[in-house]
């Protein structure tokens, strides 16, 4: 209840003493967005944790090694998780629901266990210190970012892509007998989904002082934290995912009266969201379920907002 | 010409589903595609719209060939469709539908979109005020249900608005699959006036479906599938005459088959006066029957598939329930079986209320269902097809003798199995591996390990070769004359006609007709519920 109490009466001590949970909330929420737009056109894809640890590892060793600024080192690591992006769409995106997951799972995995844990360069599995993080001062660029990011997604959301990914997710059959690529649109999303993760990796790495290869971070663990991400706010609005990352990465500190039993509670809280709101906190209908009744809102036979 | 087939051949491993079809559709016509159950008009559908490929052949629109094109790239050329079973994008609007369909001719705004341009506005506005009016076009009333998602509206609207949607497409050919299916009389003519209004404005129509009134009311040209062939075109009233499409739709009599059978009637042969369709005197309905049902109504949400159906069966019959596609047959075999609960209407076996007993209950009580389609389990063996027939029966359990009951059941497999020997030299094959023919011997085999007292056999012939139907056919005689008494669903009319004691004819959810096999056999009215006219 501190928590709360804090965050109402005293907001600028709540930003002090939880300046890194805002900067992770944004951190996942950019995450949850890369998860958002495979989700909207259709794909169950779990590869993100793998496009961030090529923008964190990217990143991080061009600092360590070259000493090249912060911007270009996250925009070398965009540029690589688009390109591995493209190379792992290629064969994977012939598959479909589950078994693409899988397939994605295959990636992530073998990123990790193959590549990350074996070369010298990434550290070997010791993981790698990145002496220039910068914690505190990152939430800023972080929050920056996470703005620029859900502008994205919501001018995205409401042109032909996003009206082409919409119509792919419900039929992908139906979606071609209107003329819709559906191959290409869902490659588009693949590797857009690819650069935002990538994106987030390469920010997430900036913001610690030793980048872990763990389970946890780049492996299937995080796939199916970014999942709940998803599933959990509701993937059929683009702030869905987002709410999702702000409740799950919050969740700790909400139940941290439950001590020990913190894992029981928050797992508890996550089943009764599913259970009474299977389609999400932001359900069908984007923000009407959190928008206030005098919120002024365009008769919906007007906007053509898919999803 | 607009849409020109050279010889189309698809096949799925052995089975010709379309093989060597031409076809021509004229600019500016209603060309009708018809045929049977199985004929291969939705596989010739797929193949033209690019979503399955075709082995040989070549396809043209106007001068743009369609040969290995890709779906998406087909679409763009101007060839839309709608769908048997309607896909539209359900979580969408109505609104949000038809404006997908105009994805083709929408120019790529994502860098206006991402900029927030005003000239998205404006492209926006416009393309709105064109989604409502293709949405008036269709007879819908975009104020009201633009907004709704599309899943939620009414089934006549969902297929209109699935109309709407191909034409946002601007195509130069429209496909319409079966866009009168489930709809009831009056639903069926609003579908004729709009497809007959967009033809007057121009637009070329490909119509496939399986209500004859609408086909050959609407169409200039009929094309007639079977097996995968075209084995008539013409005017409607030619091909609704022609022996060929009478024998494709009422199946052909076996060696019992009487000159007068409207299957047996060739081109140019004197047809039987239609005043005979007056001396379809209704048989004598059995005093005490095992099976009474009274008034059925059933519906699947907004669409009702039988209205007010009575029947009866006495112990010891063959009765034949036979009509066109969508007649509503299977409906009624399910309802008896428990599976779908009717809106109204009694249904009674012995003194069982089939309406609300459970279907476990039902087949516990003798009646037993062998579905359309044979519904057998593919990866298992023949043989635990049979034993899985037996799980739910307690031989003996609640006397103590477990083991012997499942000696009896061990000991009624090896019957049933000497009954369709060719079960048993297949038993340790996996039953997908099985002919047709083999797997609907093995599903009424299944049928029979429920100790049937009432047998509902559902389509047993369907998709069958002509050899392989006279099998079938025996082997329902043979189970009858042992004492089980059968109702039996059938497309092949004439076949089911010549086994069966009585039988009643279905046409779009009534009953119509009933009669004995014999007169319902030589009555003309019988071909007009399958092909109209």
């Amino acid at each position: 209840m501190d928590f709360f109490i804090q965050l109402f009466t005293d907001p600028v001590t709540f930003w002090n003493s939880h300046t890194l949970l805002i900067a992770q909330i944004g951190i996942n929420s950019i995450i949850a967005s890369s998860m958002f737009i495979v989700l909207y056109s259709g794909q169950l894809s779990l590869a993100a944790p793998g496009f961030m640890a090529i923008g964190a590892y990217t990143s991080v060793l061009m600092d360590i090694d070259w000493h090249t600024p912060l911007a270009l080192n996250i925009a070398a690591g965009v540029v690589l998780a688009g390109l591995a992006g493209v190379l792992v769409g290629l064969p994977v995106l012939r598959l479909r629901g589950v078994f693409l997951a899988i397939a994605t799972i295959g990636f992530v995995e073998a990123l990790r266990l193959g590549v990350i844990l074996n070369l010298p360069i990434t550290g070997e599995g010791l993981g790698l210190k990145n002496p220039t993080a910068d914690p505190l001062g990152g939430v800023n660029m972080v929050l920056a970012s996470l703005l620029v990011v859900l502008f994205l997604m919501w001018r995205l959301t409401k042109g032909r892509l996003g009206a082409a990914w919409a119509a792919i997710r419900q039929d992908e059959l139906a979606a071609l007998s209107q003329g819709i690529n559906v191959s290409r649109y869902k490659m588009i999303a693949f590797v857009l989904s690819a650069v935002l993760a990538g994106f987030a990796g390469g920010l997430e790495a900036h913001l610690n002082f030793f980048v872990d290869p763990g389970d946890q971070q780049y492996g299937v663990t995080r796939a199916v934290q970014i999942l709940t991400f998803a599933v959990l706010g509701g993937s059929g609005h683009f702030v869905g995912p987002v709410v999702g990352a702000m409740v799950v990465t919050t969740l700790p500190w909400i139940f941290q009266q439950a001590h020990d039993y913190i894992n029981v509670v928050t797992g508890a809280f996550l089943i009764a969201v599913i259970v009474f709101r299977p389609q999400g906190i932001v359900g069908r209908g984007g923000l009407a379920i959190i928008r206030p009744a005098w919120w002024p809102h365009r008769n919906r036979v007007r906007a053509p907002s898919p999803g | 010409m607009l849409l020109r087939l050279d010889k189309i051949q698809r096949h799925f491993g052995g089975v010709h589903a379309v093989d060597g079809v031409s076809l021509e559709v004229e600019q500016g016509s209603i060309h009708g595609l018809i045929g049977p159950n199985g004929a291969g008009k939705t596989t010739l559908v797929n193949v033209i719209t690019g979503y399955v490929p075709f082995q040989s052949g070549h396809a043209w629109l106007q001068s743009d060939k369609l040969t290995g094109l890709p779906a998406h790239r087909i679409a763009a050329l101007g060839i839309s469709r709608t769908f048997q079973n309607i896909r539209l994008f359900k979580d969408l609007t109505a609104m949000e539908n038809v404006l997908v369909g105009m994805h083709t001719r929408r120019r790529d705004d994502t860098l206006a979109q991402l900029a927030t341009l005003p000239v998205f506005r404006r492209d926006e506005r416009s393309r709105l005020d064109d989604a409502r009016a293709l949405m008036e076009t269709v007879g819908l009333a975009a104020k009201d249900i633009g907004g709704r998602p599309a899943g939620t509206l009414p089934y006549g609207d969902q297929r209109r608005l699935e109309i709407a949607r191909a034409l946002a497409l601007r195509p130069r050919l429209l496909i319409l699959d079966e866009p009168a299916a489930g709809m009831n009389p009056s639903e069926k003519q609003g579908m004729r006036e709009l497809i007959e209004r967009l033809n007057d404005d121009g637009l070329t129509v490909l119509l496939i479906d399986h209500d004859m009134r609408l086909v050959m009311g609407v169409c200039k040209r009929v094309a007639v599938l079977d097996f995968g062939r075209k084995i008539a075109e013409g005017t409607p009233d030619e091909v609704s005459t022609d022996a060929s499409v009478i024998k494709a739709y009422l199946g052909t009599g076996g060696d019992k088959a009487v000159a007068s059978a409207p299957g047996a009637s060739a081109v140019g042969e004197a047809e039987p006066p239609i005043e005979a369709a007056a001396d379809a005197r209704p048989a004598a309905e059995p005093q005490t029957a095992i099976l009474e049902v009274e008034d059925l109504t059933v519906s699947y949400g907004a669409v009702t598939a039988v209205r007010g159906a009575s029947l009866r069966v006495a112990a010891g019959e063959v009765v034949a329930l036979i009509g066109a596609n969508g007649a509503g047959k299977s409906t009624i075999l399910n309802t008896l079986s428990g599976l779908i609960r009717p809106d109204s209407g009694t249904a009674r076996f012995d003194r069982l209320d089939l309406t609300t007993a459970k279907p476990s209950a039902i087949v516990r009580h003798g009646l037993v269902q062998v579905p359309e389609g044979r519904e057998i389990l593919a990866r298992q063996t023949v043989l635990e097809n049979l034993e899985l027939a037996t799980w739910g029966r307690r031989d003996g359990a609640d006397t103590g003798q477990a083991h012997a009951g499942r000696a009896s059941i061990k000991a009624q497999i090896e019957a049933v199995m000497k009954r369709f020997p060719i079960l048993s030299e297949r038993r340790a094959l996996s039953a997908g591996t099985l002919s047709g023919g083999e797997q609907q011997m093995l599903a009424i085999a299944r049928g029979l390990l429920a100790k049937p007292r009432l047998l509902l056999l559902d389509e047993p012939s369907l998709g069958l070769a002509p050899q392989m139907v006279d099998e079938v056919f025996a082997a329902i005689e043979e189970i009858h004359r042992e004492g089980t008494t059968i109702l039996l669903v059938e497309q092949n009319a004439l076949r089911a006609l010549e086994i069966a004691d009585r039988a009643y004819v279905l046409e779009t959810g009534q009953i119509k007709l009933s009669g004995s096999g014999d007169d319902l056999l030589h009555n003309p009215a019988v071909r007009r519920a399958y092909l109209g006219g």
